[in-house]
């Protein structure tokens, strides 16, 4: 078999420096990061201060918020009562979609389903409707 | 004429004394040995890869074409010659066996289609299968027979852990999540916590396992003949270590070889891609308090992010490599070698954790929800038993190979380096 010309003697530390880079640029961009971002990301809109009565603790609707959403999904569908929670009532205390949803989802890659057929309110309808109320 | 006798023998005498005649043999060390033939050793040794191993009528021809092998003792001629008279307790103790890259020019250059670089293989194959602890999971791995049992130890241990979730939780204060990150599990009977706790024990005692292993190895290669009566070291361990480092790193020993030179590349993608993924999953387990991750720590990682890119050129460097691996030993057996039970299982399972990896994203992206769970269940199954296995498979070659080079580079036992040069 002809001898491969692609990692030899001569360019095998080169080959080694340019994998090694590539694996240590992630890191190198997080301790760089600060400098063109130096505050670190708030994700979540502070709720309203109702928030106090949410359904679970806030740790606990962070890690399962979509496995109460999806069990009343279920709930309402195949036995026509839920567990009292509704996508609506979130939309009370936690009224800002973009930053309260979106956001975090986009960081995580997990893409909503919700707001193909449920409504919230944007921003500036919110404002839009708060004013008017007003 | 007594006085011209004299002369005579001690010009005959001289050139014995020069260094260059002075090695100790390395068989014997000057005292005589009863060969004392392990038989099933040596049939071993020819079911697993060493099956022309008789065909060896001990020219010397692999020793001379082999471009890793120390003027001092060369390798692999010696090693043929210990394996025909069955000799294990000599060769499971040989650094040497440790120093071969199985490139095969040993066996592309015997007259006889004698094959040393796979009998080579088919030894350190029985090296692990000697040193490991526990042994009977080393008997395991290596026969096909017990692959439902290998598959179903961890598929019971991850389901019983599913199971009992909520008692695990508790007991070590999981149950609920806190601090200043969102982790959402894949699957949510897999929480992040469970799967960290769980693979991080499992880990572990795999170390333990690994560590006894490669300290029973080292104690035998201390009392391998190949360093000479009195060996004494060039290098300090640590130099020794670093030295090694830096040839595993840059490939130095498998870039010299000739035959199966590809062999370098397949490693090459290989070997970066696993130290990509490990670099990921250490700052995935670390996510929460590792300071190089500030604000919140969200995971799964977008697919923009940079650690997921890394850990998605990680998955594709292993898998090209790995296929790399799988069409050499389809195609060109000749020059790779022939392929025992040990070595397939080693490259199937590398392809079998990353293709079951990259279906898990796949479905995960297609939001296809039970499949994958399902795939994803099946990724841990695989990537649990490369873990656990790993002190018992092929895998475990990496201490084992080391260990020897370490000592090798200790004790000056290098390519071009031996009393001649």
């Amino acid at each position: 078999m002809k001898r491969s010309t692609v990692l030899t003697e001569k360019n095998r530390g080169a080959w080694a420096t340019v994998f090694t880079v590539i694996i240590l640029l992630p890191v190198v961009f997080s301790i760089l990061k600060p400098l063109w971002a130096a505050e670190p990301e708030v994700f979540l809109d502070p709720p309203d201060p109702r928030w106090e009565s949410c359904f679970r603790p806030k740790e606990y609707m962070r890690f399962h918020h979509m496995d109460l959403l999806k069990e009343a999904r279920s709930q309402v569908i195949r036995d026509g009562s839920g567990n009292g929670i509704t996508l609506a009532g979130c939309g009370d205390c936690h009224r800002n979609r973009e930053a309260f949803c979106d956001r975090c989802h986009e960081k995580a890659s997990v893409s909503l389903d919700c707001f193909g057929c449920h409504y919230y309110l944007t921003p500036s309808e919110l404002e839009e409707l708060e004013g008017g109320g007003h | 004429m007594e006085t011209s006798e004299i002369a005579v023998s001690e010009e005959l005498e001289a050139p014995a004394e020069t260094p260059s005649l002075d090695i100790p043999t390395p068989s014997t060390n000057g005292r005589p040995v009863r060969v004392d033939p392990d038989l099933e050793f040596i049939r071993a040794l020819q079911k697993s890869g060493g099956d022309s191993l008789k065909k060896c009528m001990q020219c010397g021809n692999c020793s001379s074409a082999c471009p890793l092998s120390p003027d001092l003792h060369p390798f692999p001629r010696k090693e043929m010659a210990w394996a025909l008279w069955g000799m294990k307790d000599r060769l499971l103790r040989d650094p040497d066996v440790w120093l071969c890259h199985h490139c095969n020019d040993c066996s592309t250059n015997c007259p006889r289609q004698t094959r040393p670089g796979d009998v080579l293989g088919a030894i350190r194959q029985q090296c692990i299968l000697h040193y490991a602890f526990p042994r009977f999971l080393a008997k395991w791995v290596s026969r096909p027979i017990y692959i439902p049992i290998l598959l179903a130890i961890p598929a019971i241990l991850l389901g019983l852990a599913a199971r009992y979730r909520e008692a695990i939780g508790d007991a070590l204060g999981f149950s609920v999540p806190t601090g200043e990150s969102i982790v959402y599990s894949y699957i949510p009977q897999f929480p992040h916590w469970l799967l960290n706790s769980f693979f991080g024990l499992f880990s572990v005692l795999a170390l333990l396992a690994a560590v006894i292993g490669v300290a029973r190895f080292a104690g035998g290669l201390r009392k391998s003949s190949v360093w000479g009566p009195d060996p004494k070291p060039v290098k300090g361990v640590g130099a020794s270590i670093l030295s090694v480092l830096t040839k595993v790193v840059t490939h130095d020993r498998f870039t010299q070889c000739e035959t199966d030179h590809s062999r370098s590349i397949s490693h090459f993608f290989v070997f970066f891609g696993f130290i990509a993924l490990t670099v990921v999953t250490v700052m995935i387990i670390t996510g929460p308090f590792n300071p190089l991750i500030r604000g919140y720590f969200v995971y799964p990682f977008s697919f923009w992010s940079p650690w997921k890119i890394l850990a998605n050129v990680g998955g594709i460097a292993v898998l090209a490599g790995v296929l790399l691996m799988i069409w050499e030993r389809l195609y060109f057996g000749h020059l790779a070698g022939t392929s025992s039970y040990f070595d397939w299982l080693l490259v199937w399972s590398i392809f079998l954790v990353v293709t079951s990896g990259f279906v898990t994203e796949l479905l995960h992206y297609l939001r296809m929800a039970p499949h994958r769970h399902v795939a994803y269940f099946v990724h841990l199954v695989f990537v649990f038993s490369l873990l656990i296995y790993l002190p018992y498979s092929k895998f475990a070659h990496m201490l084992y190979r080391a260990t020897a080079m370490v000592f090798a580079e200790r004790y000056g036992r290098e390519a071009g380096n031996g009393a001649q040069s």
